[in-house]
């Protein structure tokens, strides 16, 4: 293109010059590209809101455009597309740049008005599409194509044995629960009948045909429903290790069987007791396997981030080969806007790329010839050659989504109360139903009877409540959390949480913002004003994040940022224009044409410096750093208070890492580690009995945050740093993690005083039981008391407690960055 | 009364089959997969596809 072409006014988008539409307002003349921008922009107007074009900021961050003008080769998506019949083949597609439901429907309408699409569906949870087409009258590579044009990238996935078995699980574990709800429900309204029988007298025959028919729904629920508790029971039966599974299905079974044998005899039945214990707990169950499937995908998404075929060199010509048959010493062409294949060292070119989605560092980092890169980063600037330093199974990549891996597998099994409290309470209950059925055969001489009341003891020790007590707090606390932002991952999480004893802190965008503010500017003979100006004109359409900082401190002083192209970008140095009084060079010190007067000095700890010069000029510096969260001191102080110790982990270096620790107070700073070292560390410290938090947000913390106790995330992390966390505050303020952490501890008292009450009343009626004297409704009372006060005492935690009040934000605070 | 009351548990028991059917064939069908998407979809403004489309050009 020769000469730019006008920009619409309203979208910014160059105007094919026959679709110009001109409008006069308020004497100027503006220039749209269709009429529906000039009809927006006169409801705009009309509405008086114009400031909306002063305010709107098009020079968001994203990824590099030129990641969506690559080309897709029909040979990598073939592999993956199944072909249903002669008119269907099917494609699952992973997505990239997901961020809410607008894109989800961008993405499903733009090809579903693509001519031969038959089919798409996106899961929002999973980002995961599924595109149904007639290979007749589209191809594969040209949907993909399509996608990446408006702003997506789609990687081929072909779904794999695990995640199908997992799928499976998920269902099979909803059908169950949803089968025992349903029939639980019915039993309910024989269950009440035969409560109002006992009171109010029942022909016998009416009593008779109510208990066959609660027994007949009962035995699904039992033997369909119940079947993974019966399984896990006769597994820890056989390993000689008693656990929940064996005392539900102890609970289950003598409950179920006694009934049986009651009807026969005429006597009160427990049908109810046996079907809502394995409902209850089934419930609990659906939600652990759904929160572990979520993270099962992240580890996906990680190992995805590696493109699957790479550009080899083979001599002059160019190879598409898949990334796995790359081996040492071969050369591999990455173009500007492509994820690094495999790991390697640079061989031609320099370039800057984005490791962001690694380690979360928001900065561009300059890669000359000899340096090392990590596959899954994106090359950023110009086109290189990278020499592979190894396969790509033993990628950094590979070896983070491998430790995760291994940290979630090893990660304790939830419900750790109730399993100590089965395994003490099962050989107590044994002991004391066989000491019932022994007493009374010795000294009362009926075995008969004594078998009954010892039935009878197993029966109304297994707590019904037991089932609730836990689910039921963590329920009314997960939605409190909610509420405020706090998303736990689980019961169980939530547990933990409350257990606490150490916080460990990543440094970069956790206690800092990790986005460089500009902190102080340092004029030469020239206005602070006409420095950040020239700064911001060059940098402007940059999405470098130092020149989003100068942009952002330009916009803050209302100076008119003029739009212009035509800057240059020098990897790693900096960015020259050509002005009208010559060459404005924006970069580095060594980027400076000019002796750098010996005033300007960086006094603080500022992390960056920008020079700034206007052709035979020295304009001066601009200082920038990754500033403190406002909040972060104040937290740790608060942490504190609570009794919990503070650490921070960094791979950054030691001087940087205690500068920031002393401002926020922790008492212990580790810097310089690797992923590899981060989680070994909080291993070592684990096995001292401490139970520990991580809070980070790279993918560098991900093994560390898999590895922890308790993983921490918050909004703007890496997916895989989301999907490896337990605990996400959906706000980027660090508060809620204090709130989270009390909330836990009340929830955590909730949950124990709940165990005490529902053993209370069964142990009230222990030796009822066991003397024979237990009237049913005696046992139901119990039942429905104990857990009708399980319930109220869960509900308690619905009131606002005494939490921290919310402290308003300081009138100072530096806005956080959009989130879109 | 022993008739009547038999036949509503029979009535009961019929209309739950039929939620317990209906509720086995949404779990097959995979309505259960996505939790989080739909209740963003009814947001959209934009409930005519084109196949809809035609089955209201079929109604007029």
């Amino acid at each position: 293109m020769d000469r730019p072409l006008p920009q619409c006014d309203h979208c910014r988008l160059p105007i094919p010059p026959a679709d110009l539409v001109t409008s006069e307002h308020d004497g100027k003349t503006l220039n749209f590209c269709c009429h529906g921008c000039h009809g927006v922009y006169q409801l705009i107007h009309g509405a008086g809101l114009e400031d909306f074009y002063r305010r709107r900021d098009w020079r968001e961050a994203g990824i590099n455009p030129g990641v969506f003008e690559r080309d897709f080769d029909p040979a990598e998506v073939e592999p993956h597309i199944r072909h249903l019949n002669e008119q269907q083949a099917e494609i699952h597609l992973l997505l990239d740049g997901i961020r809410c439901a607008s894109c989800v429907w961008l993405i499903e309408k733009v090809l579903l008005r693509t001519p031969g699409v038959v089919d798409a569906r996106i899961n929002y949870g999973t980002h995961r599409l599924r595109l149904r087409f007639n290979p007749q009258q589209t191809d594969a590579a040209g949907l993909c194509r399509r996608i990446a044009r408006i702003g997506y990238l789609p990687r081929p996935h072909t779904a794999d044995a695990v995640r199908d078995r997992a799928r499976r699980q998920q269902r099979s574990t909803l059908i169950r629960f949803g089968t025992a709800a349903f029939l639980s429900m019915q039993l309910m309204g024989y269950s009440i009948a035969l409560y109002a029988g006992f009171f109010q007298g029942m022909g016998s025959g009416s009593k008779q045909i109510i208990q066959l028919l609660a027994a007949l729904v009962t035995t699904p629920v039992v033997f369909y429903c119940g079947w993974p508790f019966l399984n896990g029971a006769w597994r820890s039966l056989r390993n000689r290790m008693p656990n929940m599974d064996l005392l539900i299905a102890l609970g289950v079974l003598t409950a179920y069987g006694y009934s049986l044998f009651a009807m026969t005899r005429g006597a009160e039945v427990y049908f109810d007791t046996a079907a809502m214990i394995v409902t209850l707990i089934l419930l609990g169950r659906m939600l652990e396997e759904s929160a572990r499937h979520r993270a099962a995908s992240g580890i996906d998404r990680l190992l995805n981030l590696a493109p699957q075929t790479a550009t080899r060199i083979d001599g002059n010509s160019e190879q598409m080969v898949p990334s796995s048959s790359l081996h040492p010493g071969d050369l591999v062409l990455v173009a500007p806007g492509e994820r690094f294949p495999v790991d390697g060292a640079l061989a031609g070119g320099s370039t800057e790329i984005d490791e962001s989605a690694l380690t979360g560092e928001p900065l561009p980092v300059c890669k000359r010839p000899g340096d090392r890169i990590s596959a899954g980063t994106l090359n950023l600037t110009t086109a290189v050659t990278l020499r592979v330093t190894c396969i790509s199974e033993d990628s950094f990549i590979a070896r983070i989504a491998r430790l995760v891996e291994e940290a979630q597998a090893r990660r304790a099994p939830i419900q750790v109360l109730a399993d100590r409290v089965a395994a003490l309470f099962v050989p107590l209950v044994v002991s004391l139903s066989l000491a019932t059925f022994i007493g009374w055969w010795l000294i009362g001489g009926n075995p008969v009877a004594g078998m009954l009341n010892a039935v009878a003891v197993l029966v109304i020790a297994c707590p019904c409540a037991l089932g609730l007590a836990t689910p039921t707090a963590v329920l009314v606390a997960t939605g409190q959390a909610a509420r405020r932002g706090i998303l736990f991952r689980g019961g169980d999480i939530l547990e933990r949480t409350g257990r606490l004893d150490t916080v460990a802190f990543d440094k970069t965008g956790t206690l800092t913002l990790g986005v460089p503010q500009v902190v102080e500017l340092l004029p030469w003979r020239c206005s602070s004003e006409e420095l950040l100006l020239t700064a911001a004109t060059v940098e402007a359409g940059s999405s470098h994040p130092i020149a989003r900082g100068i942009l952002a401190a330009a916009r803050n002083r209302n100076l008119p940022i003029p739009l212009r192209g035509g800057a240059r970008t020098i990897p790693g140095q900096g960015v020259a224009a050509d002005g009208p009084d010559g060459e404005i060079r924006v970069g580095n010190r060594a980027f400076q044409p000019h002796q750098i007067p010996a005033e300007i000095v960086n006094h603080g700890q500022a992390a960056s410096e920008v020079h700034v010069s206007k052709g035979a000029r020295y304009l001066g510096c601009i200082l920038l750093t990754d500033c403190l969260r406002p909040e972060a001191a104040e937290v740790v102080d608060q942490l504190h208070a609570m009794g919990l110790r503070t650490v921070m982990l960094t791979g950054d270096r030691e001087t940087s890492a205690r500068a920031i620790a002393k401002q926020v107070g922790i008492d212990e700073i580790h810097a310089g580690l690797t992923p590899q070292l981060k989680a070994a560390w909080l291993h070592q410290l684990k096995a001292t009995g401490q139970q520990l938090m991580m809070v980070g947000d790279g993918i560098n913390d991900a093994p560390a945050l898999a590895e922890a106790e308790i993983g921490c995330a918050m909004d703007g992390s890496t997916d895989i740093a989301l999907e490896n966390s337990d605990l996400v505050l959906t706000r980027p303020d660090l508060r809620r993690l204090v709130e989270a952490i009390m909330l836990s501890r009340r929830g955590l008292a909730i949950i124990r005083q709940n165990l005490g009450w529902a053993f209370a009343y069964n142990l009230v009626a222990l030796p009822l039981a066991a003397a024979g004297q237990l009237l049913p409704i005696v046992a139901a009372a119990a039942m429905a008391f104990s857990s009708v006060c399980v319930v109220g005492n869960s509900l308690r935690l619905a009131r606002r407690g005494p939490l921290p009040p919310r402290t308003q934000h300081s009138p100072g605070k530096v806005p956080c960055s959009v989130q879109p | 009364m022993l008739s009547s009351t038999l036949i509503l548990i029979f009535l009961s028991l019929c209309i739950g089959t039929g939620a317990w059917l209906i509720f086995l064939w949404a779990v097959k069908k995979g309505e259960f997969d996505d939790m989080e998407g739909p209740k963003y979809r009814m947001l959209d403004d934009d409930p005519v596809s084109p196949a809809e489309e035609d089955d209201h050009a079929d109604d007029d």
